[in-house]
């Protein structure tokens, strides 16, 4: 996404908070506008002091502006604060929408870090630098302006000094994190193959421990840290000069503001630019100098902050504006009681258009037919999944259910009459419980019990140190893979859909276990329409017909025993399970 | 922490040199308004009666001050930057040497990627640490307390140096005191914005059963509460921490509108005691108080966040390995491999993993292990090279106990191919030699054979010079997985343990793997752990578990009558079609 479109967008964003926007411009005006002025009242005072005058009134007149630009700057950064943090909420809900609407081939073709860090740490970058950056920029460029102003109207030839001198500060820093730039890259090198090594060994420290293999992996880190070693040292050595030579550069400005100012108090400049000047004004001055590379520096660092949050707002709106899933049709059918009839005619399906997958696939499912898919990886059954759900259209044929194109239904409802089990199991952050309702929201205990016995999870829940209220996550639960796979079939155990699609969906399952649910799930599937994928054989032979898939197309169809007879790919692939050694 | 600063040993002279140099610095950078205040209580008065001397000398000491003040920070930088850096490195060998160590248990109990983080970001993050400790932490107490006692040096009668010690206190509470009330609030919304990102990510692997379930209303609806929390957690925290720069800066001016008060009567009634120079340069050190101060709060979160690391590493430092070696009876050494009565239990568990397990191997046999999952298979044999203790009972390996082998003698003895097939970054070469290291090309080719993945080798360009990437993610799950049997093969190892290593293998391939191990010519004793019958039903002796116990052992075909478990597996896997 171009810059310039970018921009137009999150102004659009800011729209809603432009009253907020102006109120903290002008209060960033006033708050820069009086922390330069007390200075020079300060000043004013301390020549008062000098010629022995009343000084109370101007100290009174500080503390109350003092007080007032405390108070404007809190308000200010509550204002910031509020509209930063509403704006990233706004947006972030709005991608967490999106998410949820795209399309699933959007997800399946980009990774979740990827995805994940879109919605977080670039809506977070984007918003922190883009509005606190803004503010930051005007609010330097502000103070440039009005320091310059203010000691242009006490003594323009000391002006001249600061004006003169200050870039040679700015110059000097840049110039020293350019050079720094290299040996950061040459330590991230470095870190980078260390890390590398750490996490190999550690990850696979068992491996390692099983021979004995330690003294060589902690040669190969010594060997590695060496080199960061000398990078890094090199690295924050040359990178913490700047602060220092800065501070140097403003040092010497300090002191050629202190001769100029002296010499012009007592009249010694020359003629030409002699201006009336007092020791007061010497110490404003001498203050302002102090501060004057202060702006200059942060704005050369905002800049930096502004082109990242820029690019990271370009990232998330890319995101945004993904198309969404195809909505549904405006009189889209409510599928309710379906009697479970799939027809599939001249399906024509590809990821990708340079490579075809599915190509002439018909096939006629009645109500209540079990249906088995076998094949070679990658011959299309998880595909033929995704087609069934509508996870993604069909190129051109159709697919129908109960008569209906899939299209005419609502996404909703159709989904919901499938029951599906994948060999990705996946839980949500909850109890366990929760998980298995999550078909079912209101279902009893009793029910949740019962259908947890019925796919033999209940032994295993029961011994859970908080049974079915156990809190259990996709990442680091206390659950096998063969576990997570019972929760994910008692959750349909439950819901009891009027069809069925079962992926792989005993593979992590050891296979007495899984004999013993199979009669739960030929229990379940009486009557319902299902569809089963199944590597191990075993488990597909009592199928009413067996679909046998390789590169996208039905190559062979019908029972176990039809198929074995003819002696075709299927009879091929059943046999290759049971070559017996031979006996000795 | 105090047990880590062994590992500044060596660095001695950096860590005092540093904080030296850095209070150098600030003690010539507090020089600077004394000499405004002599330019303008002396020199301009000198100047005023035409000798502009003064004013010239005094602004090339200032001058002169920032260049020293520059050259003693150049060492300073130096210095912290050699010794933190040295300092950490020292420690990440220690550690990385000690966790390397570390035993199975304590590796399961704290979970490599805890360990990793401790050799990563946590390393780093005492090192920064330990960078800005040496750098500041000496310049922002001298400048504070440096301008302090400079206010009662010019200010003879004290009063007007006393607003600083009125003014130091009740900053420092304020910032420290929105410090100490915002860090758990931070910590906070950290766990709120985690919590949205656990809640995209989960949407995202679970995007396909979500909308199965058609659960897209409820998770917005959910996600939205998240983000409300988020955002109502940082607007709170910001409201604090935002009270901080208006009001210090507010008790700044305040205080120098104090000290001009206090100062202008002394001025102009005892001019003696301070003068209006004197009184510019306490303004001018008031200024620099505020900065520093902010400074050092910002450097004590920083510290306080490397103790936290520095702490998490020392805990693992401190990690004992909860396995010694001593000295115990012996049993028979006919026997290659022998549990008596063993019991396992892991860490995390009440219960026992493994149970009364019994059972002698005698040498060359051929094991078969055989269960469910979660039966013990692989608790059993990881047993064998004493990855894990038992509790109760006790394993031989040739006829001594496991306890009292060096642990790099006991695991010599042993070719483990792990149920994972990992390879690391190198060559294959350097992979297969893991066994041996001076295994010559021709041994290791040997084992490629038995592990049937000469083919691979063959294909692959450079043969045993073929560079295997991180994770071996260049080669197949089935080529990785032959090459890390070959690898267990290649010193020649009297006890082959293959930890369901053929998963990954079509079924010839298995079984000519499996013939080929059993041709090896110095006949090491074998176990095969297996969910297959197939795989094991030619072993001398297979052993049946069952939930953590042995439920039967033999050779198939007895098991085949007497062991119903083993026989309801043999069936689950050979229910032919017609036998119904």
């Amino acid at each position: 996404m171009k810059g310039a479109a970018t921009l137009k967008l999150v102004l659009s964003y800011l729209k809603r908070y432009w009253f907020l926007i102006i109120i903290s411009l002008l209060f960033a005006l006033c708050s820069v506008g009086l922390t330069l002025y007390i200075p020079i009242r300060i000043g004013d005072v301390i020549d008062a002091i000098d010629q022995g005058l009343e000084i109370a009134p101007i100290l009174i007149e500080i503390c109350i502006l003092a007080g007032a630009v405390a108070l404007i700057q809190w308000v200010m950064s509550l204002i910031n604060n509020k509209i930063t943090y509403n704006v990233t909420r706004d947006i972030r809900n709005e991608a967490f929408d999106k998410l949820e609407k795209l399309p699933l081939g959007y997800v399946d073709s980009h990774s979740y870090g990827e995805i994940v860090s879109r919605m977080i740490s670039d809506i977070d970058q984007f918003t922190d630098g883009l509005l606190m950056g803004f503010t930051q920029l005007f609010t330097g460029i502000v103070t440039i302006v009005a320091t310059f102003v203010f000691m242009l109207s006490l003594n323009w030839v000391i002006t001249i000094v600061v004006v003169v001198l200050t870039p040679l500060s700015l110059f000097i820093a840049s110039f020293i994190s350019k050079s720094t730039y290299s040996l950061f890259k040459k330590q991230a090198e470095a870190k980078a193959t260390e890390t590398a090594i750490i996490d190999e060994t550690i990850s696979n420290l068992k491996v390692v421990k099983a021979f004995s293999h330690e003294d060589e992996a902690l040669e190969e880190f010594d060997k590695a840290d060496l080199e960061l070693k000398k990078a890094s040292t090199k690295a924050i050595f040359f990178s913490s000069l700047v602060n220092p030579t800065t501070r140097f550069v403003n040092a010497l400005i300090y002191a050629g503001v202190a001769l100029v100012g002296a010499l012009a108090v007592i009249n010694a400049l020359p003629e030409s630019i002699s201006v009336p000047f007092t020791v007061g004004m010497l110490s404003t001055f001498l203050s302002y100098a102090n501060q004057f590379a202060k702006p200059f520096n942060e704005i050369s660092s905002v800049v930096t902050e502004l082109q990242n949050a820029l690019a990271c707002a370009g990232r998330v709106f890319e995101f945004l504006d993904e198309k969404n899933e195809v909505a549904d049709k405006e009189n889209a059918l409510v599928l309710t009681d379906t009697n479970g009839n799939v027809s599939l005619k001249d399906v024509e399906f590809s990821y990708s258009s340079d490579k075809e997958l599915i190509k002439d696939l018909n096939l006629e499912v009645k109500s209540g037919m079990r249906v088995a898919i076998v094949g070679p990886t990658g011959c299309g059954k998880t595909t033929l999944i995704n087609l069934l759900m509508r996870f993604y259209d069909v190129n051109s044929g159709s697919i129908s259910v109960d008569n209906t194109d899939i299209r005419d239904i609502t996404r909703h409802s159709l989904r919901q009459s499938y029951g599906m089990v994948l060999q990705e199991t996946w839980l949500q952050s909850g109890s366990v419980k929760d998980n298995i309702k999550m078909g079912k929201p209101d279902a009893t205990d009793e029910e949740i019990i019962s259908a947890a016995k019925a796919c033999h999870a209940h032994s295993f829940i029961k011994r859970l140190p908080q049974g079915y209220d156990t809190y259990i996550s996709d990442e680091g639960s206390p659950l096998s893979q063969g576990q997570k796979q019972l929760l994910c079939i008692a959750r349909i155990m439950l819901a009891l859909p009027p069809m069925l699609i079962l992926d792989e969906a005993t593979s992590s399952i050891d296979t007495r276990t899984e004999l013993k649910i199979q009669e739960a799930f030929f229990k379940l599937m009486e009557g319902r329409t299902s569809f089963i994928v199944a590597h191990r054989l075993s488990t597909i032979k009592e199928a009413d017909v067996i679909l046998v898939m390789n590169k996208g197309k039905i190559i062979e169809m019908g029972t176990h025993d039809q198929l074995i007879k003819s002696k075709g790919f299927y009879s091929q692939l059943y046999n290759s399970q049971f070559i017996e050694t031979p006996e000795e | 922490m105090t047990k880590l600063l062994k590992y500044m040993k060596g660095y001695r002279k950096e860590c005092v040199l540093s904080p030296l140099f850095k209070m150098l610095e600030a003690f010539f950078e507090l020089l600077v308004p004394f000499v405004v205040a002599y330019i303008i209580d002396t020199a301009i008065p000198a100047g005023k009666n035409g000798d502009t001397s003064h004013i010239v000398i005094s602004c090339l000491i200032m001058a002169g001050l920032g260049a020293i003040g520059l050259t003693c920070t150049i060492f300073a930088q130096y210095f912290a930057a050699k010794a933190a850096v040295g300092f950490t490195s020292k420690i990440k060998h220690s550690l990385f040497e000690h966790i390397t160590s570390l035993s199975y248990t304590e590796i399961d109990t704290l979970g490599t990627s805890t360990l990793i983080t401790r050799m990563t970001s946590d390393a780093n993050q005492v090192q920064t640490g330990v960078n800005l400790t040496l750098r500041l932490f000496m310049r922002s107490p001298v400048i504070v307390f440096g301008a302090m006692i400079m206010g009662f040096v010019v200010d003879k009668e004290a009063k007007a140096a006393l607003v600083f010690v009125g003014a130091i206190p009740l900053l420092a509470i304020v910032v420290f005191g929105i410090m100490c009330a915002t860090i758990p609030l931070y910590k906070k919304v950290q766990a709120r914005l985690d919590g949205v990102l656990g809640s995209a990510r989960e949407n995202l692997t679970g995007i396909r059963v979500i909308r199965a379930f058609g659960l897209e209303n409820d998770e917005q609806r959910k996600f939205k509460t998240k983000t409300e929390g988020l955002n109502k957690a940082q607007k709170f925290v910001g409201a604090i921490s935002a009270v901080m720069n208006p009001l210090t800066y507010a008790i700044v001016n305040i205080a120098i509108v104090v000290l001009l008060y206090v100062g202008n009567t002394q001025v102009n009634t005892d001019p003696s005691t301070l003068t209006t120079g004197q009184l510019v340069a306490l303004y001018n050190y008031m200024s620099q108080i505020l900065i520093e101060l902010i400074k050092l709060a910002n450097l004590i979160i920083t510290i306080t966040k490397a103790l936290a690391s520095a702490n998490r590493i020392e805990a693992v430092l401190e990690i004992k390995s909860s396995q010694e070696i001593m000295a115990l009876e012996g049993s028979d050494p006919q026997y290659a491999v022998e549990f008596r009565n063993a019991y396992l239990r892991y860490a995390s568990s009440p219960e026992y993993s493994l149970e009364n397990i019994d059972f002698t191997v005698s040498k060359g046999e051929t094991v078969g292990i055989i269960g469910g999952t979660g039966s013990g298979k692989t608790s059993l044999i990881n047993m064998i090279g004493r990855f894990y203790d038992a509790e109760k009972g006790e394993v031989f390996v040739n006829g001594r106990n496991v306890k009292s082998y060096e642990l790099d003698d006991l695991r010599e003895k042993i070719g483990m191919t792990p149920q994972r097939a990992v390879l690391f970054k190198g060559t294959l070469r350097d992979n297969l030699q893991w066994g041996d290291k001076t295994a010559s090309d021709e041994e290791i080719i040997k084992a490629i054979e038995i592990a049937q993945a000469k083919d691979v080798l063959d294909s692959k360009e450079g043969g045993l010079d073929f560079v295997v990437e991180q994770g071996g993610k260049n080669l197949s799950g089935g080529q990785r997985q032959r090459f890390t049997i070959a690898r267990a093969l290649v010193g020649k190892p009297e006890i082959i343990v293959l930890d369901d290593s053929s998963s990954a293998l079509d079924y010839l391939t298995d079984l000519r793997l499996r013939t080929a191990i059993a041709g090896i010519d110095y006949k090491p004793t074998v176990f095969i752990v297996s969910q297959r019958t197939a795989s094991i039903q030619n072993a001398d002796k297979i052993i049946v578990l069952d939930d953590g116990k042995i439920v039967g052992i033999g050779v198939h075909k007895e098991l085949l009558a007497s062991c119903p478990v083993y026989a309801e597996i043999y069936a689950s896997q050979f229910k032919k079609g017609g036998e119904e």
